[in-house]
């Protein structure tokens, strides 16, 4: 549903200003997970370095979302798909730290993966790491676009990524056992993967939370039968 | 003298084509409603201020009425207890039943209806001439009560109920006026209250009172919907949304929807309500 402006014009420059933010947010933390990738993949050490410096300005525009967000709520009071967009604007806020924090993780393990020899298994990540990234972005634009059939499409490519990271899981604990010497950077695969794992997880965050603002709808947990009253 | 005439139910077209969404809680289905409202239409000469409403509004809950200025809300709420009837060249059309009975029975009186069916004013009129003591009791006194232990019981009880016994208790000779213009508006509510009305109809009750008074006042409505039926006009949609339980909006004379507060300001269900609350209208 498109609205008209506001009659109070500054309402509605808050509410964009809060969204570009978020989109800014979103760009830079996309930006941050695709240099995840090319650490691992390209075993490049300086773009890892780039990596987790590059956590500090998403960090900074978290808090800053968060702040503009409690203001708007605080002067404008904002009431049905207003409150919506502002409240899920902020949870996004959170949903594209914690991914931008799983990057950083990854970056991280894949600095000190360069610091050894090649391992093939690093490749067989690739194909969840795409998936990943793709889920991400169309966490994004469910949210950006107001696109509830997206939204809800995302669930099932989320679990989808777990049975991948399963899959991965198993193959690389099969291979410890064969190479022993190499269980340190075994393990760090396999948290790499859990870490894309997550990030699927927050894209349907951040899907679930675009239903909510298009349609008021709680999505979460839809096989949990129990309600609080 | 009013032209007051009261006719059945009649089908009105709708000019717009909007029709209201009915409450979808199981409360006021089932239990009876303090008032229910069929196909009500009021005109001013040949102006038509309120059109083709149904509505019903559960007992015991405060149910909010919001609109933007001229929408017919302040006459829905004057409707509800013949006082519109004051306005010359006023005309009605349908019915309010109120406890199953019919408001507008012919031969009814009025002035029984606004007894049982107290109103409060957006601007606190306590008698200028009458002592704190004297506006509680004047209703029941007007109605004939006599007996002093009755009449101070009931001051006790209605200034206790409006929240205002521990703040003017050893102010009961002084003037009315004599108070804050927050005590005051309690004092009306309290005048309201001691005549032991069933429903209580506010217009704008705090739109002349400052916060703390404010806050007073919403307080003391939602201490009083265990007791009675609240309707509350208000332009202050936060207002509404901290005191009522179910919220209806008007315009232009129309009623566009009525649910639970919760609902109509997280989810309304009509695009008009939407654009009126996020302060989209104009």
């Amino acid at each position: 549903m498109t609205f008209s402006r506001h009659i109070l014009r500054a309402f509605d420059q808050a509410l964009e200003s809060l969204r570009a933010d978020a989109l800014m947010m979103a760009s830079l933390t996309d930006r941050n997970l695709q240099n995840a990738m090319t650490c691992l993949l390209d075993r490049n050490a300086e773009i890892c370095a780039i990596t987790i410096s590059d956590e500090k300005e998403i960090n900074a525009l978290e808090k800053k979302v968060d702040g503009d967000g409690v203001e708007i709520l605080l002067r404008y009071q904002p009431v049905a798909s207003d409150l919506r967009q502002v409240v899920s604007t902020m949870k996004l806020g959170s949903n594209l730290e914690r991914v931008a924090d799983q990057a950083v993780k990854i970056a991280r393990r894949s600095r000190n993966l360069t610091l050894e020899p090649e391992l093939d298994e690093a490749t067989a990540l690739g194909p969840l790491f795409i998936d990943a990234v793709a889920l991400f972005r169309d966490g994004v634009r469910a949210y950006a676009d107001g696109d509830v059939t997206l939204a809800r499409s995302l669930p099932g490519r989320d679990r989808e990524l777990d049975q991948m990271n399963r899959d991965i899981a198993d193959n690389l604990t099969a291979r410890m056992a064969e190479q022993p010497d190499r269980i340190p950077d075994y393990l760090h695969l396999l948290f790499i993967a859990r870490h894309l794992e997550r990030v699927g997880d927050h894209a349907n965050n951040i899907g679930e939370d675009a239903v909510y603002t298009a349609e008021a709808r709680d999505v979460r947990h839809p096989n949990n039968l129990f309600e609080v009253a | 003298m009013s032209n007051l005439t009261m006719s059945s139910p009649t089908p009105i077209s709708k000019s717009s084509g909007i029709t209201p969404t009915p409450p979808e809680d199981s409360n006021s289905q089932v239990a009876a409603p303090a008032f229910d409202v069929k196909n009500l239409s009021i005109w001013y000469g040949e102006k038509r201020a309120i059109k083709d409403i149904s509505i019903q509004i559960p007992a015991r809950t405060v149910s909010a009425i919001i609109g933007p200025s001229g929408c017919g809300k302040s006459t829905f709420l004057r409707c509800l207890n013949r006082m519109h009837e004051l306005v010359p060249r006023t005309r009605i059309e349908g019915q309010i039943l109120f406890n199953g009975e019919n408001l507008y029975r012919p031969g009814s009186d009025p002035a029984m209806a606004r007894r049982r069916i107290g109103m409060v004013f957006q601007k606190s009129n306590p008698f200028p001439t009458m002592s704190i003591e004297e506006n509680v009791l004047v209703g029941l006194r007007l109605n004939g009560v006599r007996d002093r232990h009755v009449l101070n019981e009931r001051l006790e009880k209605s200034l206790r109920m409006a929240a205002l016994w521990d703040e003017v208790k050893d102010d009961l000779k002084k003037p009315g006026m004599s108070i804050s213009g927050g005590q005051q508006q309690r004092l009306c509510i309290a005048r309201a209250v001691a005549v032991e009305p069933e429903v209580l109809l506010m217009d704008e009750p705090c739109s002349a009172l400052d916060p703390i008074a404010t806050a007073r006042v919403e307080e003391l409505i939602r201490e009083l919907r265990t007791r009675y039926t609240i309707v509350i006009v208000t332009h202050n949609m936060q207002q509404a949304s901290r005191v009522s339980d179910r919220t209806a909006f008007f315009y232009v004379g129309e009623l566009i929807e009525f649910g639970e507060t919760a609902q109509i300001f997280s989810s309304p269900r009509e695009r008009k309500t939407e654009d009126y609350i996020t302060g989209r209208f104009g």
